[in-house]
């Protein structure tokens, strides 16, 4: 064994993380004993440096918490008591089950929970299981996601296009970089992000964060902190429009020619449309920026051209949070840094055309027979057409608990879980074990003993990517493909999720479901897919380096083309234009979904009376130490950033709660256990949990695993975003 | 010839990518034994704020005050490349000796793991790595290159003398082995 050579294999993680990162796994047997990362000569390419998560992926794949035999349900549900059975134990247990279900209540009543808890080309769970589900004769599944929703459903309404972002390099032509509810510090916006704004600080560029938090990001970049009241973007930028309007510091030219609608918005912000001017003194009392704070950030955008106004997705995921992506994407028009280098587009999603994560190859899933006859919903803004034969994403426990008398599409009795913790993941974790124990049947396929994985009857264990080959990249692009190498042959008796359908398959007489071998469909993926082909020209040398950058002679800059030559490039909207103004939103008539963006209060926001109840915002950041839920176990990351509630001092004082104390955090929903970190890095009056740990309610109802989503809203804005940083909480002493 | 680390103050974002690369690349084990440290300082009120980072490794002083502390001689300081080493096997262990070696260093770099009596370990510059030619696997696991090691000659040569930083006092009884670029309190 002592003797057993070292072997290196090119690999990534396939985590739902924005980077991808080039690993070189060091492999001693069945053992990855070494994690290295990029070896690229920095000289020629710049490495793609991983960050501390994928500097642990070896406790990760083997520690001994991972899952390695299929398992029963032995005690209560909720208990987490299993014992272990065979193989064929489990998969004749899911069979039967699936076809009981199917034939005693229609295929309607099979909840398919599919995720991102791997996202590679061939090894992605919901492919798999949708393709198996919709041969086997169709089930009831979600709409949407946790992450993106609002940023998405806004710059699809303004710009009708999600990719919006420029090449991180294009940082360097910034003159000023404003970070409105980013932090690429700790969310790994594409591997190098905050590097790359590193080095445009250092070649001179202004950098200004508004955030309720001071951030990682904002510690080492910013000139000036702003902290704002969570969910009041759209109030301050709408205040910045009045600001620039009112001084004449817009660039009317850049908005005759490209936009329309900029007169009702500025109807809008000026108060003619409803009789209140949206000045900096009326933000505000909103969103707890001094006026003349507004006031000067308007004249500082608008006059350093070009300027990056950087928003992100987390801000969007609030309710009416799709309107701080559309204000954010207005105020670029406004300045005209839209399609400029050194400037920005907005709109939260800064993804590129090459190698996007939205391009990605994959099986083909079919058609769900239990959808057809729905509305036409490709392209649609109407979320009520999205959950007419879905559930959204973070409505999953009314679904499972109401069923069709709540206006849902099915009454469903059986669930199947495969990449995803939603139990942890979307709001209301107390709601959710309800629902999930209410359940005749649910089969939870997982690598570890999650929160969700707890309220199982059937639990399947599954290889990781090492485990595995398979194509895999960021979500927002580098440009760059990355091919992960198998490292290891399963841990234990795992297997992919891929291969549990195609015995699942054999069992219900689906012999269609997997013509594929590893290797062949990868390669089929490597010919078919446009960008790969286009792009890497040797499959094997692809696969031996793990890894193919793209040259750009310059950085991309999203819309550049529509900018340049609006002519022959109009913007993919019906008017061609920037929808400033939404004739498709305004024909949808819905209060929740104006056809211009606004700032409205929402409940649970920093206007709701029921602030005297529970008078702390809470936000629910991107954790750096795992991948939202993944990665929870792994010592090497728990340990270097202990899971804390940030206060303020004033926050704080007035409840007798010193740093370090174990504190109640609580509202109607829930209550949960955590330690208090007393820092002057949050705006009094918010208090901040990273999600991702896990929900473990004890016998009196309290969460001691301080899972965030304990006190979040299973609910959803106009446009889809999941409400996960609209929550009012109060915060005691343990 | 003496090694030194470099350190920019301005860019660590206290990923801790480092100190989980220090664990992986010299297989340690989570717990109380952590040859990198990461320091933390927090000045200001809201909304005018410093935060600083410090990268906190052993700096294998040109006088290793460690090893003139070390009852066993189990310390010692390398001749050709100044690097600090322990033998483990002469070490008399935590209790037995008292911590003498940690109570003596200014910058608490000698560890301890969990076991009773352990012997003492500390960052070796990744000595191995090293000897092959290579850095310590901190320098290259930074995310936004924060850190480089070399000849210390080299790394002031290349980097300036600075030798404060916020968060870390330089000892001129010791002279740990270290250029800083520092994160100043301007505000």
């Amino acid at each position: 064994m002592g003797d057993e050579k070292v072997r290196v294999v090119r690999a990534t993680s396939a985590f739902d993380c924005g980077g991808r990162c080039p690993l070189r796994l060091h492999v001693k047997g069945n053992r990855i004993v070494r994690v290295e990362g990029d070896d690229a000569d920095e000289s020629k390419d710049l490495q793609l440096r991983t960050c501390l998560r994928c500097r642990a992926y070896r406790q990760y794949i083997h520690h001994p918490e991972r899952l390695t035999e299929p398992q029963k349900r032995v005690g209560p549900k909720g208990a987490g008591e299993f014992a272990p059975i065979s193989w064929d134990q489990a998969l004749d247990t899911l069979a039967g089950q699936l076809k009981r279900a199917k034939e005693k209540y229609g295929p309607e009543s099979i909840l398919l929970m599919t995720g991102a808890g791997y996202l590679g080309s061939l090894y992605m769970a919901a492919l798999a299981g949708q393709r198996l589900m919709n041969q086997f004769g169709g089930y009831t599944t979600h709409y949407g996601n946790i992450s993106s929703e609002g940023a998405v459903w806004a710059s699809l309404t303004q710009y009708g296009s999600v990719m919006v972002g420029n090449s991180r390099e294009d940082l360097m032509n910034s003159k000023l970089v404003i970070i409105w509810g980013w932090d690429p510090a700790r969310m790994i916006s594409g591997t190098n992000t905050m590097y790359h704004l590193i080095r445009a600080k250092e070649n001179g560029s202004r950098m200004i964060s508004v955030e309720p938090r001071y951030t990682d990001t904002a510690a080492v970049l910013a000139d000036q902190w702003i902290p704002i009241n969570p969910g009041t973007d759209p109030a301050m930028m709408v205040a910045m429009a009045y600001v620039m309007i009112s001084e004449d510091l817009h660039d009317c030219g850049f908005l005759d020619k490209y936009t329309v609608g900029f007169a009702r918005f500025a109807d809008y912000v000026m108060g003619k449309e409803d009789g209140i001017a949206k000045t900096p003194g009326w933000a505000e009392a909103i969103c707890g920026v001094p006026a003349d704070t507004i006031t000067a950030l308007a004249r500082e955008y608008a006059g350093s051209k070009p300027a990056a106004l950087m928003d992100c997705q987390g801000p969007a995921r609030s309710q009416m949070g799709e309107q701080y992506n559309r204000c954010a994407m207005t105020l670029c028009a406004m300045t005209g840094n839209v399609g400029k280098p050194g400037g920005s587009a907005g709109g939260g999603l800064m993804g590129i055309p090459i190698a996007h994560m939205f391009r990605m190859p994959g099986i083909p899933p079919g058609k769900n027979p239990a959808e057809q006859g729905g509305p036409r919903i490709a392209g649609t803004l109407d979320i009520r057409d999205r959950v007419t034969k879905r559930i959204h994403i973070n409505k999953l426990w009314d679904a499972i608990l109401e069923g069709r008398a709540g206006g849902y599409p099915a009454d469903i009795k059986i669930a199947w879980s495969m990449g995803n913790n939603y139990l942890n993941q979307t709001g209301n974790a107390n709601k959710g074990a309800k629902a999930l124990a209410s359940l005749e049947f649910f089969c939870v396929n997982e690598l570890f003993m999650t929160a969700q994985a707890r309220y199982a009857d059937l639990l399947l264990p599954v290889t990781s990517a090492a485990e595995r080959s398979d194509f895999t990249r960021p979500w927002p692009s580098g440009p760059y493909f990355c091919f992960s190498n198998r490292a290891i042959e399963p841990v234990g008796e795992c297997k992919s999720d891929l291969e549990i359908c195609g015995h699942l398959a054999e069992r219900l007489g689906l012999p269609e479901f997997n013509p594929f071998t590893e290797e062949g469909i990868l390669r089929t993926f490597w010919e078919k897919s446009p960008d790969l082909s286009e792009h890497i020209k040797d499959f094997e040398e692809f696969k031996r380096k793990g890894v193919h950058r793209v040259k750009l002679a310059k950085p991309i800059v999203a819309f550049q083309k529509q900018i340049a030559d609006p002519e022959n490039h109009p913007f993919d909207t019906p008017s061609g234009k920037i929808e400033i103004y939404s004739q498709r939103v305004a024909d949808m008539n819905k209060p929740d979904c104006p056809p211009i963006p606004k700032y409205l209060p929402v409940s649970e926001g920093v206007e709701d009376p029921l602030k005297e109840q529970y008078p702390l915002q809470l936000l629910t950041p991107h954790p750096k130490n795992r991948v939202h839920s993944e990665m929870y176990k792994v010592e090497w990351l728990r340990e270097v950033d202990p899971h804390r509630v940030w206060i303020h001092p004033e926050d704080a004082s007035a409840r007798a709660i010193a740093d370090g104390d174990m504190v109640h955090v609580f509202n109607g929903r829930g209550r949960l256990a955590i330690t208090a970190w007393v820092t002057q890095r949050i705006k009094p009056g918010v208090v901040s949990i990273f999600e991702g740990a896990w929900y473990q309610p004890d016998a009196n109802g309290v969460d001691q695993g301080a899972c965030a989503n304990t006190l979040t809203r299973d609910e959803y804005s106009g446009g889809g975003a999941a409400v996960l940083n609209t929550s009012l909480v109060q915060i005691a002493k343990a | 010839m003496q090694v030194g680390f470099y350190f920019d103050q301005t860019r660590c974002t206290g990923c801790n990518a480092c100190q989980v690369t220090c664990k992986d690349a010299n297989d340690i084990p989570a717990g109380p034994e952590n040859w990198l440290r990461l320091g933390y300082q927090e000045e200001g009120q809201t909304p005018d704020l410093l935060v600083a980072y410090l990268f906190s490794p052993c700096w294998q002083c040109v006088s290793p005050v460690c090893a003139d502390a070390c009852p066993a001689g189990a310390i010692s300081k390398r001749a050709d490349n100044g690097i600090v080493v322990v033998d483990r096997a002469a070490c008399l262990g935590r209790e037995t000796c008292g911590e003498k070696c940690l109570k003596a260093c200014p910058y608490g770099a000698p560890q301890f793991g969990p076991q009773p009596d352990a012997k003492m370990a500390k960052c070796n510059f990744c000595l191995p790595l090293w000897e092959k030619g290579g850095k310590p696997a901190c320098v290259e696991a930074c995310p936004t290159r924060a850190l480089d090691a070399g000849p210390l000659a080299e790394m002031q040569a290349r980097y300036g003398q600075a030798s404060q930083a916020m968060g870390f006092k330089y000892s001129q009884r010791t002279q740990p082995a270290v250029v800083f670029k520092p994160k100043t309190p301007t505000r």
